[in-house]
């Protein structure tokens, strides 16, 4: 377990190095394959683990920080949650490394991009098998810093490096609160092995625990783009699609789901708990409305993502740690999915990302529609597909609390599995339906109202303002049509990993036994799966009297001119205006007022006086200095005067 | 010694203020100022030489003639110096000269 667990850590870890330090000398093929290749020598690591795998174990590698009490070392605990996770990540990564290969093909950059997509793989499996929170830290630190390098990759464009600052500064901000708490928690236990720390809540009581969970709760709020952090995930996408894969689906953005299943032993008081739950609920509803006004594809797929997570949140906050990573599961797969099937559309089109301008690729791209096909059932949690299963899973263990509260919680998340179901075959319709002729909306409008770095545009392969016609379409290479299909197989079969119990129990959740078994008769759990199911396919009912067949027409002529609501959602409820105008501007007031009154005004303006006085004093001074020799003479001779004078004083003192 | 100190001091001080007057007056001429300085020397010797009779003391005199030695020197620098000024400027004016001005 030992090697295994080091194989896991260290192959990414050397394939970025060894990428970094020399990947310029190699060639490109060399390098393409030392990226892909120890992702996936990572992943057989991490199945031989999983067959190796008995029970939850602890490995420490070495010392790491280590003074007075304070003891942090290199190690990794594997549990089922931490297994689970590994696997997804390793094998979607893997995936996501191939479809690189193909999509970064005519990217000149692609050293430093295939380094950090390794690096970011290795902070991602070590924030997930560390041991102690420092180390998980560590990992969660890593991970920020890959993403703000990967979003903002094209960097020698203002929007595409703001987009990455904006992801790091964003993040920062729950980074410190998660910072803080780990100290804390050292001052109160003594120790930072989160094993440890998960039997020891009993010891402090529960104001000062729930304070600890609204910590942690802000730390995952940044990292998994949860309401009120959530501003700098759509702005994510100014990236290269693999890596808002990457981001989306496998790793960083689920961290904070991860951090919260993981602690919840210790932070799980019923006021957490709630905060946690109605934290993923808001967040839920909020992306999924975003999501149905937006025209960009990319940022369409981001507030998806934003919804789902809000899902998983709910999930952990409802104690359901294994439905919540269920969910996480299944989402990595079919998030994946879509975007890497966004990225074959978004290469098709010559890098046209507004979905109002396509149209028709249902036949000049079968090889993509029909896995996007099966990863929007997914995301739609249309009947009998993984999504349905994991987002009923989530929202069956809300409804089992009972009371106003999670009731209330569990209405909300239901209207949001109808709103993502429209907004999922909203996007279907436009992209894949209609004809392939070419339909521009009589008004272009921006893509974003925000002006922030949305959409991508590849510094080297600038895309030719080429009319989206259909005989325009670039050939997608086959490499990354072919990563779709295992991907749709697994989003498809995903539920078969955690079947609810009528139909034979879930693997998952016997796997993860961190859960009792369902305290619902099988008939209720049969009934809410009915419900989630007729929400989900009357959402795709409503998006087909919307967009199907000739009201797709319609819709686009409407496109040029907004209504309200239409604006309002589609700059996702102008949240990063208020954010301009609450924190922003003052900020930016604050700062002007540092650097026009206090620098220039008083410091700068401080020497400059202080300069002038000396060098006026000096000039005085220096007009005493006549050059003639007679004046020197008589002040000398006065300067003897005194002298004396003073000698016959003294004397006669 | 029949003469005594007091005397010989005041006479000293009294050469020297005027020595001292010539300098500080006479600034049209750069020579005049060098006799000044010369008057101010003498002075010096007088006091040094009045010292040594009181006390019966060899090395006032001895300063006294190595005084001589230093001014005859310094005497013969100054003047080449003045030579050069004049010929420079064609003055003796000290106040001319005032290039190192601050």
């Amino acid at each position: 377990m030992r090697l295994y667990l080091a194989l896991i850590l260290l192959l990414p870890l050397f394939g970025g190095t060894i990428n970094l330090l020399v990947g310029r000398k190699l060639p490109r093929r060399v390098v393409e394959a030392l990226a892909c290749g120890v992702i996936w020598g990572s992943f057989a690591a991490s199945v031989t683990a999983l067959a190796a795998f008995r029970s939850p174990v602890k490995v420490e590698f070495a010392s790491w920080l280590s003074d007075f009490d304070f003891r942090a070392p290199i190690s990794l605990f594997l549990d089922p949650l931490s297994l689970s996770l590994i696997l997804m990540i390793t094998f979607v990564c893997g995936l996501i490394h191939l479809y690189s290969v193909a999509y970064m093909a005519e990217e000149a950059g692609y050293v430093r991009y295939f380094a950090l997509l390794n690096l970011f793989v290795f902070a991602m499996l070590t924030l997930v098998l560390a041991e102690n929170l420092p180390l998980l830290y560590l990992g969660w630190e890593g991970v920020g810093f890959c993403s703000y390098a990967l979003i903002g990759f094209w960097y020698t464009e203002k929007k595409n490096a703001d987009a990455g600052r904006k992801a790091f500064i964003v993040t920062r901000i729950g980074d410190t609160a998660f910072g803080i708490a780990i100290v804390w928690l050292f001052q109160l236990f003594s120790t930072e092995s989160i094993v440890e720390l998960n039997g020891m809540g009993f010891l402090m009581p529960a104001g000062v625990l729930t304070a600890l969970g609204m910590l942690f709760l802000v730390g995952a709020m940044g990292k998994s783009a949860q309401v009120p952090l959530m501003v700098w995930l759509p702005d994510a996408m100014a990236g290269p699609t693999p890596v808002s894969a990457l981001i989306h689906a496998a790793t960083m953005v689920t961290a904070g789901v991860y951090l919260l299943a993981r602690m919840l032993p210790l932070i799980g008081t019923p006021v957490v708990l709630a905060a946690i739950a109605a934290t993923g609920a808001l967040t839920a509803f909020f992306a999924a409305t975003c999501a149905l006004a937006q025209r960009d594809l990319k940022r369409l797929l981001a507030y998806s993502t934003i919804s789902q997570i809000g899902y998983m949140i709910l999930g952990v906050g409802a104690g359901a740690v294994s439905a919540a990573t269920f969910h996480l599961l299944t989402h990595a797969f079919f998030k994946a999915l879509l975007f890497l099937g966004a990225g074959c559309v978004i290469t098709a089109l010559h890098h046209e990302q507004d979905i109002f301008k396509m149209g028709g690729l249902r036949k000049s791209l079968p090889r993509t529609f029909w896995p996007l096909l099966a990863g929007a059932l997914c995301l739609a949690g249309i009947p009998l597909t993984g999504g349905f299963f994991s987002k009923d899973a989530v929202l069956g263990t809300v409804w089992e609390h009972g009371g106003a509260f999670y009731g209330g919680l569990y209405a909300l998340g239901l209207v949001t599995a109808f709103l993502t179901s429209v907004y999922t075959f909203r996007m279907m319709y436009l992209v894949f339906g209609g004809e392939d002729s070419n339909h521009p909306p009589p008004h272009p409008l921006p893509l974003t109202g925000g002006g922030e770095g949305e959409g991508e545009h590849a510094g080297t392969t600038p895309a030719p303002p080429l009319p989206v016609q259909g005989g325009g379409r670039k050939a997608v290479p086959r490499l990354m049509e072919y990563i779709l299909f295992p991907l749709a197989l697994l989003a498809l079969c995903g539920g078969l990993l955690d079947l609810p119990s009528y139909l034979g129990g879930g693997l998952l959740d016997r796997f993860m036994t961190l859960k009792a078994a369902h305290a619902e008769g099988t008939a209720a759990e049969m009934l809410l799966q009915g419900l989630a199911g007729a929400v989900s396919l009357a959402g795709l009912a409503v998006a087909h009297w919307r967009y199907g067949g000739e009201r797709r027409q319609a819709r686009l002529a409407e496109a040029g001119t907004p209504s309200v609501l239409t604006r309002f959602l589609l700059h996702g409820w102008y949240v990063d205006d208020l954010y301009r105008l609450l924190f922003v501007r003052p900020f930016e007031r604050l700062a002007g007022f540092f650097w026009q009154r206090v620098d220039v005004g008083i410091i700068d303006a401080g020497l400059d006086r202080l300069a002038a006085l000396l060098g006026l004093s000096g000039e005085r001074l220096g007009s005493w200095t006549t050059g003639r020799v007679s004046v020197y003479l008589l002040s000398f001779a006065a300067g003897l005067a005194l002298v004396l004078v003073y000698m016959v004083w003294l004397l006669a003192g | 010694m029949i003469v005594p100190l007091v005397h010989v001091l005041v006479l000293a001080v009294i050469l020297f203020v005027l020595g001292l007057a010539c300098v500080l007056v006479w600034r049209t001429n750069v020579i005049m100022m060098l006799i000044g300085i010369e008057i101010m020397l003498n002075a010096v010797m007088l006091a040094f030489v009045g010292g040594a009779g009181v006390w019966h003391e060899a090395s006032g005199q001895v300063f006294a003639l190595m005084l001589m030695a230093l001014t005859s020197a310094e005497v013969s620098l100054a003047l080449a110096l003045v030579v050069y000024l004049h010929r420079r400027k064609n003055t003796v004016n000290a106040d001319e000269f005032s290039e190192m001005k601050g």
